[in-house]
């Protein structure tokens, strides 16, 4: 079908449609972001490879958490503070598109990247440390991805509502990312102490480990990891809130 | 202050802006202004840097909401129809941009989609090609040249044929050919019943394009009719007087009427 007349009210459809095409093609277009999500991964499967670091389980879900960290949090808030800084917001929005609709596009093709990220360290890291998962397994650790994936999503809205200039968006980003990664893998490797541990479990990346690990051995499944999945969904009400009560379309 | 107003819109009215107020904090932009515009109708909005215009042009396109007043398209309000106002409106932004990562045939389809048209391929290289932009498809909206870009937001601006265009400064850095080709395009949409608002600072340019124009000042207007109406109206004000050199032409009406003082 081919419209070639303006109609009063654009199909939302067709709208959604549009915007998914053009996110999902700039998000493939953006190559050094798109090897980030996957250089970092790659490089700890490769190097633990024959180390003694862990269970292969941990290794993995760090891996995972490593490459979500960097494309959901990173590179999603790096590209909404960008694009309402240049003004590309401010075009999209003088057309007839519900702002929800930009909004919801970009989510979607950032989940599903997360997606991809989850399924291309897991085989890989399948692949160096010779395990195998069953369908099962396989399936239970993407949707603990695709949760992590949201998880750091929500906290890159409520970092784009909260701050709006680029540069310290990206400053605060990175920042985020290490402490994150510090305080939730050095806290379940039990260097720092118990109390500390039990600190660092409930942090969002400690919370995805235990998940990680969880879905490997779901005889095992108690109350921690129970714990770690109602605070991941936590976490995505509270930052998203946060960010979209906060979220400012213009620049100032 | 007393306005000048010369003529009143006459026939079916397709904007409407009634004594719209815009604030940036303690700062007011635009000051109890009113004008409408009737179809087609192309309308220039005048004013020295800072008077006005692109605020006033933001309430209606929807990106700011209007901290007094009312602006209605086609009889609907821009605040509670926001949508479907948007959807009658072709905009030209004085400063936008596009993803930066996308050619220039992927944004013209994406905006052609947003305005609810499914546009194949070769409709999308025609339009590009009508543009003059068939060499560039390929490229990213930043490789074009300032003309070129400028091309391009107006190919965007008019690919849903809307019934009113919104242009801020829409010949800043055009060549004569572009420029020409922009006031012949402009003169068609006339004639297929579209109206325009445009700001310009060019009064040649106003008083060759535009069928009436508005001049602000400080977000207030200062005087409102067809360019030759107000040349007469003013030919014996001593403010223009003064500022003329020879025959008054609306470039002495502007200055005599806003000042000469360059505004910050
Ligand atoms: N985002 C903003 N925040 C604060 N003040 C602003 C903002 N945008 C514009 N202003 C102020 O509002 C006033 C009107 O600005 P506006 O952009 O509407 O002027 P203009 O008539 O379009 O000028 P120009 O001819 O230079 O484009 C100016 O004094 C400007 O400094
Ligand atoms: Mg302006």
């Amino acid at each position: 079908m081919t419209e070639t007349v303006a109609p009063p009210r654009p199909p939302i459809g067709l709208t959604l449609r549009s915007l998914v095409r053009a996110d999902t093609t700039v998000m493939l277009r953006s190559r050094q972001a798109l090897i980030l999500n996957f250089i970092l991964p790659i490089v700890i499967l490769v190097t633990t490879n024959r180390g003694k670091l862990g269970n292969t389980g941990f290794l993995i879900g760090m891996a995972i958490t490593y490459g979500l960290l960097s494309s959901a949090l990173i590179g999603y808030s790096i590209t909404v503070a960008r694009d309402r800084e240049a003004g590309v917001f401010q075009r999209l929005r003088v057309t007839p598109t519900p702002t929800w609709a930009i909004m919801a596009s970009r989510l979607g093709v950032q989940l599903v990247t997360s997606l991809v990220v989850g399924i291309v360290v897991l085989v890989v890291g399948s692949i160096m440390h010779d395990t195998y998962y069953t369908p099962g397994e396989y399936l239970l650790l993407l949707a603990v991805a695709v949760l992590g994936g949201a998880v750091f999503l929500s906290i890159g809205q409520a970092l784009v509502g909260l701050v709006k200039s680029a540069t310290a968006i990206n400053a605060i980003g990175r920042v985020l990312f290490i402490l994150l990664i510090l305080v939730g893998i050095l806290g379940s490797t039990g260097i720092l102490g118990d109390d500390f541990k039990n600190i660092a479990a409930w942090t969002p990346v400690g919370a995805l480990i235990n998940l990680f690990s969880g879905v490997l051995s779901l005889s095992t499944w108690g109350a921690t990891e129970t714990g770690a999945l109602l605070v991941c969904f936590g976490y995505i009400v509270v930052f998203a809130v946060i960010g979209i009560r906060w979220f400012r379309w213009e620049p100032q | 202050m007393e306005v000048a107003r010369v003529s009143d819109a006459e026939g079916p009215l397709i904007l409407e802006v009634q004594d719209l107020v815009a604030r940036y904090g303690a700062q007011t932009a635009v000051d109890g202004l009113s004008f409408s515009i009737r179809r087609g109708e192309i309308f220039g909005l005048l004013g020295p840097n800072g008077a006005g215009k692109t605020t006033t042009l933001s309430v209606i396109e929807g990106l700011r909401k209007p901290d007094g007043g009312r602006v209605t398209v086609d009889g609907a309000d821009t605040e509670r129809s926001a949508l479907s106002v948007k959807a009658k409106l072709g905009v030209q932004l004085q400063a936008s941009s596009f993803q930066s990562e996308l050619t220039i045939e992927q944004l013209a389809r994406l905006y052609s989609g947003l305005y609810g048209l499914n546009l194949q391929r070769r409709q999308l290289r025609e339009r590009l090609a009508d543009a003059g932009l068939a060499q560039e498809a390929a490229k990213p909206f930043k490789k074009l040249s300032g003309g070129q870009q400028q091309r391009f937001s107006l190919m965007v601006a008019t690919i849903h044929d809307p019934p009113i265009l919104l242009l801020d400064e829409p010949t800043s850095g055009l060549d004569p050919q572009s420029r020409r080709q922009l006031w012949d395009r402009i003169e068609g949409s006339r004639r297929r019943g579209g109206s325009i608002l445009l700001t310009t600072h060019s009064m040649e340019e106003a008083q060759a394009v535009c069928d009436r124009v508005a001049i602000i000042d400080r977000g207030r207007l200062q005087a409102l009719g067809a360019p030759n109406e107000l040349v007469a109206m003013h030919r014996e004000d001593p403010r223009v007087l003064a500022v003329s050199r020879g025959d008054v032409t609306l470039e002495d009406v502007f200055i005599g009427l806003t000042g000469s003082a360059i505004r910050d």
